[in-house]
């Protein structure tokens, strides 16, 4: 063995410029413009709200309508843009020039779904700041139509929520990334990786269900089939905060907490499947 | 002497999806090719030539046999830490520019960014793209594709450097100074795995050859040995006289040889063996 064959040590450095290659391509691939006329078009969907004057329960209705926005066009996002950004490496045969580099398959994975992540968390940043600029904008003029509905002249809109909501999506957004890289690690086309990530974007929000039939059904291969369906998937619906932030609960820190470790844990589930899986992949 | 690349009696079988048949795409091949040699890898279509390439680069696994580079066992990034690769009809990331692409791939070889600066100006140059360079990769023709395609396998300034089809779709006075930075190469201490169809080209830079056929080596030799057979090398007569031809051509006769006209060429000793048998599945 040569001594240079010796230094070759698995680098999170190989890995960033891959990650940051895909950051590159999904900005130039105009996949960005697209998602910005998104967010610009929620945004000024929600200013049509001001013509119905709901007063303060309008900003409810605005939130709602944002949060559901975050949740269902983020979701969306990372199936479609994971399973373009990495299964198009392959697709388009550019995989092949790269993995004939010394780089371990791994960084690849990694630096795949960073950029992947990054990209979508962009998104949902433009998402989340178009959300709190229209509540802020819409709140002000609220208070100046309806001032007895603010107590002592404060907001009622709490902002900091909104960052907060956008954060633990970006996480459960981050667990279908890392799904979806698992899929394309084996599929055989973008579509496929993307219909897998779809179904498990859903079965993921009703996983709770198979929890609970768990504890209730007496079948032992039945129970073993929810018993797998509950560890092996993903409970979306622990993210699902948006209707206590709309009802004006505060979420305790300790939430946010479980949920970032519930994230890495599964994230890194997926993600070290993936990187066997795509050990093993001919090319 | 050292071996840049060993392979040895690889046999690559694929299932053809759907049914319970398997094709063998590479069958018992063993070469050896030695550190600072231009070695061609010939066959015909199918013959197992990418599928050969595509193992020693790690990105297949053998169902029988070993590929190593450099004596690290080619399944391994450390393997490639030494080589370079040029895809026959090479992608790339059609969103970066050229000096961009060149940059990205300096960065995964470890370049410092000093050394990549340098190194990416020179590649250019040398492949003549500098005046391309900050165009993107996506509008490129598929000439300066191919001369991308070169740049980047040699951007982490490797020992060995693989070229699969480098001249496809080059013009050529692209295909002549392709042929002369392979020379240039060699005379740097490189070392070059060349696959390519255009047989002059070959003949031309390569040390030895193999030719395969139906994922076996058929042939392997210096040009040399496999064009200068001993029973047909031929004289050069430069300006001998008809009269003095005829001498020869006659003596030649008396003792039961013939004086060809012309040495066999790399390209007729290719359709012979492609002629022999071909087929299977790159």
């Amino acid at each position: 063995m040569t001594t240079d064959s010796e230094r070759l040590k698995w680098s999170l450095g190989r890995a960033t410029t891959i990650g940051l290659n895909t950051f590159r391509e999904a900005v130039r691939m105009k996949l960005f413009l697209a998602m910005t006329a998104l967010a610009v078009c929620a945004l000024a969907s929600s200013f049509l709200f001001r013509e119905f004057n709901f007063g303060s329960s309008e900003l409810k209705f605005i939130a709602d309508f944002g949060f559901g926005g975050m949740t269902v066009f983020g979701s969306a996002l990372a199936v479609i843009v994971t399973a373009q950004l990495f299964y198009g490496e392959i697709e388009h045969r550019t995989a092949y020039t790269l993995l004939a580099k010394p780089l371990y398959r791994s960084e690849f994975v990694l630096g795949k779904f960073f950029g992947a992540w990054a990209t979508v968390l962009c998104f949902m940043a433009m998402l989340a700041l178009c959300l709190v600029f229209a509540l802020w904008w819409r709140e002000t003029s609220i208070m100046a139509e309806f001032p007895e509905e603010f107590v002592n002249g404060r907001r009622i809109v709490r902002y900091g929520d909104i960052l907060g909501f956008a954060a633990l999506q970006s996480i459960r957004i981050g667990i279908l990334c890392a799904v979806v890289i698992l899929f394309s690690t084996y599929a055989t086309s973008a579509l496929f990786s993307m219909v897998l990530g779809m179904l498990v974007w859903i079965v993921g929000q009703l996983q709770h269900v198979a929890v609970e039939a768990w504890a209730t059904v007496d079948s032992l291969i039945l129970k073993g089939i929810y018993a797998l369906a509950s560890f092996a998937l993903p409970n979306f619906h622990l993210f699902d905060v948006g209707e206590r932030l709309a009802l004006g609960e505060a979420l305790p820190g300790s939430l946010y907490g479980k949920l970032i470790l519930y994230g890495a844990l599964y994230g890194s589930f997926y993600l070290a499947i993936a990187c066997i899986s795509f050990n093993r992949r001919e090319f | 002497m050292k071996l840049a690349l060993s392979i040895s009696g690889v046999t690559k079988d694929f299932r053809i999806p759907g049914s319970k048949r398997w094709v063998r795409a590479v069958d018992n091949l063993t070469l050896s090719i030695r550190e600072n040699e231009v070695y061609g890898l010939l066959g015909p279509n199918g013959s197992g030539k990418s599928t050969t390439i595509k193992m020693a680069l790690g990105l297949m696994k053998p169902s029988v046999g070993e590929c190593s580079l450099f004596g690290v066992a080619s399944d391994t990034p450390s393997a490639r830490l030494n080589v370079g690769f040029l895809p026959e009809a090479p992608y790339f990331q059609r969103f970066l520019t050229g000096r961009e692409l060149l940059r990205y791939f300096a960065k995964l070889a470890g370049l410092s960014r000093p050394e990549t600066a340098k190194r990416i100006d020179a590649l250019l140059e040398k492949v003549g793209l500098e005046d391309a360079g900050d165009r993107r990769v996506g509008g490129y023709s598929k000439g300066m594709l191919q001369r991308i395609g070169l740049a980047q396998a040699l951007v982490g300034d490797p020992k060995l450097l693989i070229l699969d089809e480098p001249t496809a779709g080059v013009d050529p006075v692209g295909a002549a100074e392709i042929a002369s930075i392979i020379r240039t190469l060699k005379s740097e201490g490189k070392t070059v795995l060349l696959c390519s169809h255009l047989l002059s080209q070959v003949e031309s830079v390569c040390d030895r050859v193999a030719i395969m056929g139906r994922g076996k080596r058929l042939l392997e030799g210096s040009i040399d040995e496999l064009t200068l057979g001993t029973d047909s090398s031929s004289l050069q007569l430069d300006g001998a006289s008809p009269e003095l031809r005829e001498s020869v051509a006659a003596l030649a006769a008396a003792e039961g040889a013939r004086v060809a006209t012309r040495r066999r060429s790399l390209e007729d000793l290719f359709l012979e063996l492609a002629k022999g048998g071909e087929g299977g599945d790159d």
